[in-house]
């Protein structure tokens, strides 16, 4: 064995050792490795005190930043469309080795995706593949925990209504525009999403969000009063609208059935009016029948042809080309105007009409924003046009004038309601916070005005709007119950009624007008079926108002000017 | 020259003074970084002995006890035994590239029933032993002469190659690294290392330099690949995906760590490997900055008690195989820190005696059984 001592075997042990080649070497490759250790040590120092940080693209600051969708909020500033960071999954399918498994797990976390048809495109030869997109950020953490190489992730902005259902109708939902792995544009499929499209799209104005004129509690108790309601009528859909008079802002706005707009309804098949997607608050075109007798009231008191106390023959029957204009009730054979709305006379309201006269209806009703589509701020509205007779006669006139031929949208009847209401002032309606400001068109003298609230107070605290007497609030209104056309076009349906109730709160003071239409209701709890909107949509209407006044910041009238008439019997619960 | 023939000064060790002699701080030390290991393999496991962590315990006992049986048999044994041990593993690199059983892409184990065994394991102890019983038989003064340092480098070559064939760059790179440490220590001139360095900084600067001019020596897209490999940073999401996810692990370890068992980016499965190459992320995110300080300091202790058994051994052969084998430790150790922290490339190396597999682990243990040998029975 060699001993390589610098003179072998001859190393003093105890005196000062000269060190060989091999101890000096060593020493300095010792020297090298603390050096690298001390490196590490420092190194990881380092990366302790940094803050750990998502690592982005190469570049990634100079990527264009993606542009961020407005904001939505309701009138008290609660979020009803925003953005979630989100992200696309997409695939390089060349770079999966084991397909089916990749495509298996994949559809354990995304049912709705079809492992098979996955797999077929995971081991295609293809350089990319969307796999889902949007997705959140919880679903990327799960599919990065999968760990498969060629899975891959690229930013997007997701849409989200937080009210979900609630909002369905106004916002319908957005669909992606032009896309690709780093940014996707986000477009407006309908509702006010698309209407307000290119603003909420512009990067100089998403700081500020859009402010709607809805709140967002008076539109759930809204949406309840309404579900609760077609469950208990049987009905296949129902809308509602509740809008401030003298500014036309709509404050709730519901129509059933409903969707979310967060995964909207991509294909309906069935009838369209049963389409969840169809606003009927806003889209529907019904006529709306006996709730026009007001309109007409008002335009006869307006043109000074008659006063409450008028006296008007009800008994002849009117006739007209062939056709003749009935009651339903037997009825006195001369009625005051007031009478007329109350009873509700299609033969006193005809007689009305024709003292005025088709050009003078036609032109009210023209003021009135009958003749237009809707100017409210939904993409749809535009393309709802109401429906007027082909052929406007003097017939036509007489049964627009009890709410037949003339076929609009409960928020058209909303906003005449609330020009009636104000003062006579004309109002359009908005979705927009601060609508369409106060002080439009005379269409109505103020006192025509006045007097029409007087006789609707009398509708609810004496007629047919009884059951929404909510005590306090001064409630007035009138009802409607259209026959619905048949769809073969051959007259009208017997037993398939649109219950309308349109209500003013309170009389003395007008605040809200409430829409509310009820689409083939029927009560089956008496003896026979009754369908009459005295006893289907007034009750809704009444809980509507019982649970929605509070909501607006309005107390009821502890000592009620104008009181429930005598005999009245509340049949509102009130509070709740 | 055959074992038997003994040195003047260490005659015969009775069973006793031997155990005496062993380098006890250094078992402690090898015991304490495995311990941290098992810790470690319980932790992703998401606190469970099973997969990993009861398997490496088992392992490590084994090899514990295989250690101290190398460690007891007299290092002229050893000596002796170098020129096969080397030619026992080379044959074995060559089989498995006929038997070996493909994983991950690369063609490294060799299955022997209920052990796989991984042969370019097996050669860095191998290669280090030849080396060493080579330059313990060639005279100092001829070290330095060309022709002399032909055969080392054939030595080293060959296996290299065969490693690099399977494909393993890591695993090559560090079997040439553990030559050149032998060669080093027995005291080849630093013109050769010199040399060596200029060479292969020159090639490497060549052909980086080359970029962009008409005499281009690689293709564009494998440039591309050149940087992705040095700087994974430049593409996140795909091969830096492990890099970067390995350095949020350690950033959100912060000072103290987040506590035992509660390192999120390991657990939830963000750190590929992270049972293997990627472990230490795991570690410093637990135990934060203190605790892999900590580990840190047991690996220097390691490398310290080595070299200091180095300095002290008068016999050369034991002197280089105890300087190799700690090196080849060392290097182990440092490329794979250094890749986990982002400073190297990724290439699979393990982190000696903490991560899992039982061919690394194995190795080691008996590479430390040698050390031990050639310290107990120093002259």
């Amino acid at each position: 064995m060699t001993e390589l001592a610098p003179a072998p075997g001859a190393a003093p042990r105890g005196g000062l050792p000269a060190f060989r080649r091999e101890q000096v070497r060593m020493l300095f490759l010792m020297l090298a490795f603390v050096v690298c250790y001390g490196a590490v040590g420092f190194k990881m120092g380092m990366m302790a005190a940094s803050e750990p940080v998502e690592p982005t693209l190469a570049g990634g600051s100079e990527l264009p930043a993606a542009p961020v969708r407005g904001e939505i909020v309701d009138r008290q500033g609660r979020l009803i469309a925003a953005n979630l960071p989100g992200w696309s999954l997409y695939a390089h399918p060349r770079e999966i080795r084991h397909p089916a498994k990749v495509a298996h797990a994949l559809s354990q976390i995304f049912p709705d995706l079809d492992p098979e048809s996955l797999t077929r495109v995971l081991a295609s030869d293809r350089a990319f593949a969307w796999i889902k997109r949007p997705i959140t950020p919880r679903q990327k953490q799960v599919v990065m925990e999968l760990g498969v190489p060629g899975l891959r992730f690229g930013r997007r902005d997701i849409r989200i209504y937080p009210a979900g259902n609630l909002t369905g109708h106004l916002m319908v939902g957005v669909k992606p525009g032009r896309e690709d792995v780093r940014f996707a544009e986000i477009v407006g499929r309908g509702g006010l999403e698309r209407y307000f499209d290119d603003q909420l799209r512009d990067p100089a104005l998403t700081g500020r969000p859009i402010e709607l004129s809805i709140d967002l509690t008076a539109q759930m108790a809204l949406s309840e009063v309404l579900r609760d309601g077609v469950r208990r009528f049987e009905a296949k859909g129902a809308a509602g609208i509740v809008m401030s008079v003298e500014t036309g802002e709509i404050v709730a706005m519901v129509s059933l059935p409903d969707f979310d707009p967060n995964a909207p309804p991509e294909h309906f098949t069935g009838a369209a009016e049963l389409n969840p997607r169809f606003n009927r608050a806003a889209q529907g075109i019904y006529e709306l029948g006996s709730t026009f007798k007001v309109l007409t009231a008002v335009m006869a008191l307006d043109a000074g042809l008659v006063r409450p106390d008028t006296l008007i023959d009800t008994k002849t029957r009117l006739a007209a080309r062939g056709h003749s204009i009935r009651d339903m009730h037997r009825m006195p054979p001369r009625m005051t105007v007031t009478d007329i709305v109350v009873r509700s006379s299609n033969i006193g309201s005809a007689r009305m009409a024709m003292m005025l006269g088709t050009g003078r209806v036609q032109e009210y009703l023209k003021r009135l924003g009958m003749f237009d589509a809707l100017p409210i701020e939904l993409a749809e509205a535009a393309r709802a046009r109401p429906l007027l007779p082909p052929d406007w006669t003097d017939l036509s006139t007489m049964t627009i004038s009890f709410g037949h031929g003339l076929a609009v949208s409960p928020t058209h009847l909303a906003a005449a309601y609330a020009t009636v209401a104000n003062g006579g002032r004309r109002v359009a309606p908005s979705l927009l916070k601060g609508g369409s400001g106060m002080g439009g068109e005379q269409v109505f003298s103020e006192e025509a005005s006045a007097t029409m609230m007087a006789i609707l107070r009398e509708v609810v605290s004496r007629g047919t709007g009884r059951r929404a007497d909510v005590p306090g609030y001064e409630v007035g209104g009138k009802t409607g119950t259209a026959d619905k056309p048949r769809s073969d076009g051959k007259g009208y349906h017997k037993d398939r009624v649109i219950a309308t109730f349109a209500a003013v709160f309170p009389t003395t003071a007008p605040k809200y007008v409430v829409v509310v239409s009820l689409d083939e209701p029927v009560d089956r709890s008496g003896p026979r079926p009754i369908r009459e909107a005295s006893r289907t949509a007034v009750p809704v209407v009444g809980q509507v108002i019982a649970r929605i006044a509070p909501i607006l910041g309005m107390r009821p009238f502890t000592s009620p000017i104008v009181g429930p008439a005598g005999g009245g019997v509340t049949t509102v619960p009130v509070g709740r | 020259m055959s074992f038997i023939d003994a040195s003047p000064r260490s005659r015969k060790l009775s069973f006793v003074a031997k155990i005496v002699r062993l380098n006890w701080p250094l078992i402690l030390l090898v015991s304490a970084v495995a311990g941290a290991g098992f810790l470690m393999l319980y932790s992703v496991a998401g606190g469970s002995l099973d997969p990993w962590s009861g398997r490496q315990m088992a392992r490590f006992g084994v090899g514990i006890v295989l250690m101290l049986i190398v460690a007891l048999i007299d290092i002229r044994f050893w000596r002796w035994l170098s020129p096969f041990a080397y030619v026992i593993a080379l044959l074995l690199l060559v089989a498995v590239e006929f038997v070996g059983d493909a994983q991950m892409g690369a063609q490294r184990w060799i299955d022997l029933g209920p052990i796989q065994l991984q042969p370019s394991e097996l050669m860095k102890v191998g290669l280090v032993m030849a080396l060493a019983r080579y330059y313990d038989w060639l005279d100092a003064d001829r070290v330095s002469r060309p022709l002399w340092l032909l055969p080392p480098l054939l030595l080293m070559a060959v296996p290299m190659l065969l490693v690099l064939k399977q494909p393993d760059l890591g695993t090559a790179l560090l079997l040439g690294l553990g030559g050149m440490v032998v060669m080093f220590l027995a005291g080849v001139s630093w013109w050769f290392f010199a040399i060596l360095v200029g060479l292969g900084g020159g090639i490497i600067f060549a052909v980086m330099e080359s970029r962009g001019t008409d005499w281009q020596i690689l293709k564009d897209y494998q440039y591309r690949r050149i940087e992705v490999f040095l700087d994974p940073s430049k593409e996140p999401l795909g091969a830096g995906y492990h890099i970067t996810q390995a350095k949020i692990a350690m950033g959100s370890g912060g000072i103290s760590g987040r506590g035992f068992m509660q390192g999120t980016q390991s657990r939830l499965n963000f750190i590929p490997e992270k049972h293997t190459d990627f472990i230490f992320t795991t570690f410093s995110e637990e135990f934060g900055f203190v605790g892999s300080v900590s580990l840190l300091v047991l690996y220097v202790l390691i490398l310290v008690f080595c070299g200091a058994s180095v300095i002290a051994n008068r016999n050369r052969y034991s002197a280089l195989v105890i300087g190799g084998l700690s090196a080849t430790f060392f290097f182990f150790w440092a490329v794979n820190m250094a890749m986990v922290m982002g400073l190297a490339p990724v290439v699979g190396v393990p982190l000696p005696l903490v991560s899992y597999g039982g061919s690394a682990m194995l190795v080691l243990l008996l590479a430390f059984g040698l050390i031990q040998s050639a310290h107990v029975h120093r002259p």
